[in-house]
Parts: structure tokens; C-alpha cells; sequence
């Protein structure tokens, strides 16, 4: 066997319940999301033309129902979809470091081994492998179940499902790795250690969206509320001052687009005319947004690989 | 290096964890080439603390330590080139079969003589393909023992492996490492706390008490110097060192003597009262592991 085969098989062996339940949880959701994603494919492929919000058919009455029940149900997997990486990667991220310190075999190997920077580094690739393996499936089976749920949009310019389907998934699973790999090595003991990477990828990625989404505001454009085309809400517009500041309900404003609504006139429909205004990001701006956080978890994703480098050449083994 | 230039050196190590709680203090120690040198004391006596900064697992709070002239806090990966180290109660990963610890070892250490240490097992018929969870404890410190073997370091440092082994399998362990260290010219460190065993294994011995060094000699020297003497008896022929209980009740003090001949209420200590009589010392000056 090769160098590389051999390594993989031991690092399976060291890894192989967090490895396995990884790749039977992926194996169900894909195997799910492709299912779904026949079935509406045949559906949709019975009516086409019922599908096309841009046209009117009378027969088209009755027709779609059942597939947008069957969308909505499916729907739901592409929640699990979001949350998928940030599970696959603490699970797989945790007991890297902290199993072998609560095992007592961190001794052991840190002593063979003559740098624990390139033994941590071993173990992590195997891990990253698995992880980005899994995710790269599931990345295509939501795309797939997501091109399958809304045939007419163009989901390349499109914010629908964001962080749910696509590479996004991928680079959000391996900075979860970095999390777990970090609280494992901080902490030393796997249940604890899992307890914290989770507290943590919360605090952390909600920091990241807060972040993002705050940059992402120089993008964004104001329009009235409707159909955004694709593009994604970041807020709607309140503040009874300059449209350019973000706001936490609807503006009204009038016909000739100064604002109608007092602070005393919230609360009281009867006073306001005119119609809401929200900050949206358009929808083709979906791939630069999407590569911009890409960058910016995978920047994460990198300092939390050096800090748990950082961590382990410092530490005791147990 | 000469065979006179000490491989494990510390100088004023000191040692604390937390605020309070010193394992070592000024400890002075220079172990030559070659042999195998047993490091005695009781629980929390910091055996394990003295290892550990050997291998550069541990930092000083004072002091520093040296393996064959290098800083392991400064020089990990240097030190770790020259050492082999079976920690404490061997752990070994119970999802691999001992086979899979030795291709492990081959993939963390290009340089790991894998035919070497396999050989050694296969000596003791511990199989290859046995998972490491279905070993006994005797076979798991040999498995240990291998993979320090086959760094094929020149320095061993085994921390405490025969704690847990059962009289057989300690014998077993002791003759696989007396026969690798006598045929490969390489030092040996070997901590216990089982007098008996090492006494035929050592060539030297420290004995480690409250965190300092009580005695540092060859086995040989401290069985020619020390002496034990009944209650009452004279103490002029020799240094007092420590009284402790005998199996009769009776209390036993071991002096210090550079004369070759016993007096007549003396007799030669065993190894085992070497090591009792300056443990005894080392408590009555508990104070001093605090200062």
C-alpha cells in the first residue's frame, strides 16, 4: 500500500465513528434531496407553463398544487442543509485533539512525532478530506433540489437559500473544523470541548453574517417592497430622516417621494399613503457576495487552524 | 560526545503548578552515557514532572534542563530526535491493532526502525494484527516499550511503565530494556517506585523525595556505603541518614559510611533500605519542598 493509502486507512481507523456517522448522515439528506428533486422535476416537467409566474393559464388552477406541497416539505432539508456543516465540522473537529489528550495516547505520539505542528496537521487533513468530500455532495445535491424547487428563477443571480446550498456550505464546514479543533485542544476533553465549539460557532458566525451584512450595505439598493428579484433583504427602511441609513421598519413616504409618515403617525395606517421602501441587495450581485464570504470564513477557517496549531505546540499532553 | 559528558543535565530546576504547589525545586542533576539510571521516590514525588521536562513537555518555572546539551523548551523537536519516551500508564489507541501502532510510528517518524521494533514483539509473541484494546497491560508496556526502541533514540525515558504490570511482566519488561539498552549503548531513565525490580535492571539510581534530589549514586556505591542499625545502636561508625519501621517493629536507621567494613551492630542496607532511609529523610524536612 502507499504512503498516502496507508495513512488514510490509519487516519480512518483513529477517526472512524465521527468519519462514518458523517458520511451515513450526508449519504440520507443527499439521497433525500435527490429524491425530492426527481419528484419535482416530474411534476414540474407535467405543466411547465403552470409554473411561470409571469403568465396566467386558467387550466393551471389546480395543477401546481402538489408541487408546491412537495416543495414545501422539501424544503426543509434545505434548513438541514444550513446546518450540516457547522455540525459535520465540529463533530469531525472535536475529538482530533481533545480524544487524545482525554485517551492520555497525546504522550505517546507527540513524543514520536517530532513536530506536533505537522502531526496536527496530518490529522487535520484527513479530517478537512472527509469534510470537504461531504460537503462538496451535498453543496450539488441542494443546488440540484434548489433548481428543482424554483425552475424559473436564475439561481446563479439569486440570494434564494442563501448559505443553503453551494460552496458556501463547504467553506462554513471547514471554519466549524477550526472551531472544533481549537476548543478541543483548548479544553482537552471531547464532550466539553463539543459543548463549547458549538457555544462558539454560534458566536463566532454570527459575528461573520452581522459583518457581512454590514458590508454588504454599500451594495445595497433602496426599492419598494415587492418582489426583490432575487435580490436579499438586509432592511427596511424606518428612520424618518435620510433613506440611506438602515432602519427596522417600513418608511412611508408619499408620491413624490418625501417621507409622509411622522414618528406620530406610526401606529395610526389611516395617516400614511405612499408606499414602503427596503435596502436590497440585488440579485446579481449573489456570486460576488457569495465569493466575498467564502474569503472571509475561509480567512476564519485559516486563524482558527493557527491558533489551534498554536494551542497544541504549547500544551501538555494530558 | 564523551562517554563522561552527561545526556540529561538540569540546573536549579524548579517546578510549579498553579500558585502554590511546587513538584520540583532546585533540582541539580547530571546523568552520564550509557546504562540505565532508575529515579526512585513515592507518589507525587515528581518523577513524572522531571521526565516531562526532559521531553519538553513541561516548562520550568526555574532553572533549565538540557538532553545532550539542548534546550528542549527552546529545541522540542531537536530533543525529541534524540529521545524515546514511554509515558505513564501506556495508552495506546484502542481502534488499532499493534501493527497499525508501528506504521503510525512510521508515519509521525520517516525514521522509525519498524523491522526493529516489530522483532522485539514478536520476541515476546504479542501478534501483530491483535487490536491494542484486547492487550493485556504487561503487553501494552511492551508495545510502548517498542515503539520507544524503535526511534532507536540513544536517550530512554520511560515514566513509571511497570506501575501497573504484574511481577512477570515487569521481569520481562526490565530484561527487553536491559537487553536493548546493553546491546544498543543507549541511556536509559527509568522512574518507579518499585525498589526491588530496578535493582538488578540499574546501574544508577536518584532518589527523588518532596521534589529534590535525597541521593544520586551507582547501585553499586550505594549498597557499599550504606549501613543499617538496630535501634540503639551506635551511630558513630557512619551518618545517620533516615529511621524508619522494620517488618519486626522494630526501628531501623541507615548510616553513611565510606568504610568498607561493617561494625559489629551493623549490617549491609539493602537497596530497598537505601531508598526507605532517605525517603524517611526527605519527610522530616517537609518545609523545604515549599521554600
Amino acid at each position: 500500500m502507499s504512503r498516502i493509502g496507508s495513512w488514510l486507512v490509519l487516519s480512518f481507523r483513529l477517526h472512524r465513528w465521527e468519519a462514518l456517522a458523517s458520511v451515513l448522515g450526508t449519504a440520507l439528506l443527499a439521497a433525500a434531496m435527490a429524491w425530492f428533486t426527481w419528484q419535482l422535476r416530474t411534476l414540474a416537467a407535467a405543466e411547465p407553463a403552470c409554473l411561470d409566474p409571469t403568465t396566467y393559464v386558467v387550466a393551471c388552477e389546480q395543477s401546481p398544487q402538489a408541487f408546491y406541497e412537495l416543495a414545501s416539505f422539501a424544503e426543509g432539508l434545505s434548513s438541514v442543509a444550513w446546518v450540516a456543516p457547522f455540525g459535520m465540522g465540529l463533530v469531525l473537529g472535536v475529538p482530533l485533539v481533545s480524544r487524545e489528550i482525554e485517551q492520555r495516547t497525546a504522550g505517546m505520539a507527540w513524543a514520536l512525532s517530532r513536530s506536533r505542528t505537522s502531526w496536527l496537521v496530518r490529522r487535520v487533513a484527513f479530517a478537512a478530506l472527509v469534510l470537504v468530500s461531504l460537503l462538496f455532495v451535498l453543496a450539488i445535491t441542494s443546488e440540484m433540489q434548489a433548481a428543482a424547487q424554483m425552475p424559473t428563477r436564475h439561481l446563479d443571480q439569486d440570494f434564494a437559500w442563501y448559505g443553503r446550498r453551494g460552496g458556501l456550505l463547504v467553506v462554513r464546514g471547514l471554519a466549524a473544523l477550526g472551531v472544533g479543533v481549537l476548543a478541543g485542544a483548548l479544553v482537552g476533553r471531547v464532550l466539553p470541548a463539543l459543548l463549547l465549539a458549538a457555544f462558539a460557532s454560534v458566536l463566532i458566525f454570527t459575528v461573520i453574517s452581522l459583518g457581512m451584512d454590514r458590508w454588504i450595505e454599500a451594495d445595497a439598493v433602496v426599492m419598494a417592497t415587492g418582489d426583490p428579484e432575487g435580490g436579499r433583504y438586509l432592511g427596511e427602511l424606518v428612520d424618518y430622516g435620510e433613506l440611506g441609513r438602515r432602519g427596522l421598519s417600513i418608511e412611508v413616504i408619499d408620491e413624490e417621494d418625501r417621507l409622509f409618515a411622522r414618528p406620530e403617525d406610526v401606529g395610526h395606517p389611516e395617516r400614511m399613503i405612499g408606499w414602503g421602501r427596503s435596502l436590497i441587495v440585488p440579485g446579481r450581485l449573489y456570486p460576488q457576495i457569495v465569493l466575498r464570504e467564502s474569503a472571509v470564513v475561509g480567512g476564519a477557517a485559516v486563524l482558527l487552524a493557527l491558533a489551534a496549531t498554536f494551542v497544541v505546540t504549547r500544551r501538555r499532553p494530558g | 560526545m564523551t562517554a563522561e559528558q552527561p545526556v540529561l543535565e538540569t540546573h536549579d530546576l524548579a517546578k510549579r503548578y498553579g500558585r502554590r504547589t511546587w513538584a520540583l525545586t532546585g533540582i541539580d542533576l547530571a546523568i552520564p552515557q550509557g546504562g540505565i539510571t532508575a529515579l526512585v521516590g513515592p507518589n507525587a514525588a515528581g518523577k513524572s514532572t522531571l521526565i516531562k521536562t526532559w521531553v519538553g513537555f513541561e516548562r520550568p518555572t526555574r532553572g533549565g534542563v538540557t538532553v545532550a546539551g539542548i534546550d528542549p523548551w527552546k529545541d522540542r523537536s531537536g530533543v525529541l530526535g534524540l529521545v524515546g519516551y514511554v509515558p505513564q500508564a501506556p495508552a495506546l489507541y484502542d481502534g488499532l491493532s499493534v501493527n497499525d501502532h508501528l506504521d503510525l510510528a512510521v508515519h509521525l517518524r520517516p525514521d522509525f526502525d519498524r523491522p526493529y521494533a516489530r522483532q522485539r514483539l514478536e520476541q515476546l509473541g504479542i501478534p501483530g494484527d491483535q487490536g491494542a484494546k484486547s492487550l493485556s497491560g504487561g503487553q501494552q508496556a511492551q508495545v510502548a516499550l517498542a515503539l520507544a526502541l524503535g526511534t532507536r533514540a540513544r536517550i530512554l525515558l520511560l515514566d513509571e511503565p511497570l506501575a501497573s504490570l504484574d511481577p512477570l511482566a515487569r521481569r520481562e519488561f526490565l530484561h527487553v530494556l536491559t537487553d536493548a539498552v546493553r546491546s544498543d549503548g543507549a541511556t536509559a531513565l527509568l522512574s518507579s517506585h518499585i525498589v526491588t525490580d530496578v535493582e538488578q535492571a540499574c546501574d544508577g539510581l536518584i532518589v527523588l523525595g518532596v521534589g529534590r534530589i535525597l541521593l544520586h549514586e551507582t547501585v553499586a556505591d550505594a549498597l557499599a556505603t550504606h549501613w543499617m542499625a538496630a535501634d540503639g545502636a551506635a551511630s558513630s561508625e557512619g551518618t545517620a541518614i533516615g529511621s524508619f519501621g522494620g517488618p519486626g517493629g522494630e526501628r531501623l536507621t541507615l548510616l553513611r559510611s565510606e568504610s568498607s567494613s561493617a561494625g559489629p551492630n551493623l549490617r549491609q542496607a539493602s537497596l530497598e533500605e537505601v531508598v526507605l532511609g532517605y525517603l524517611a529523610s526527605g519527610r522530616a524536612l517537609p518545609g523545604e519542598a515549599a521554600a
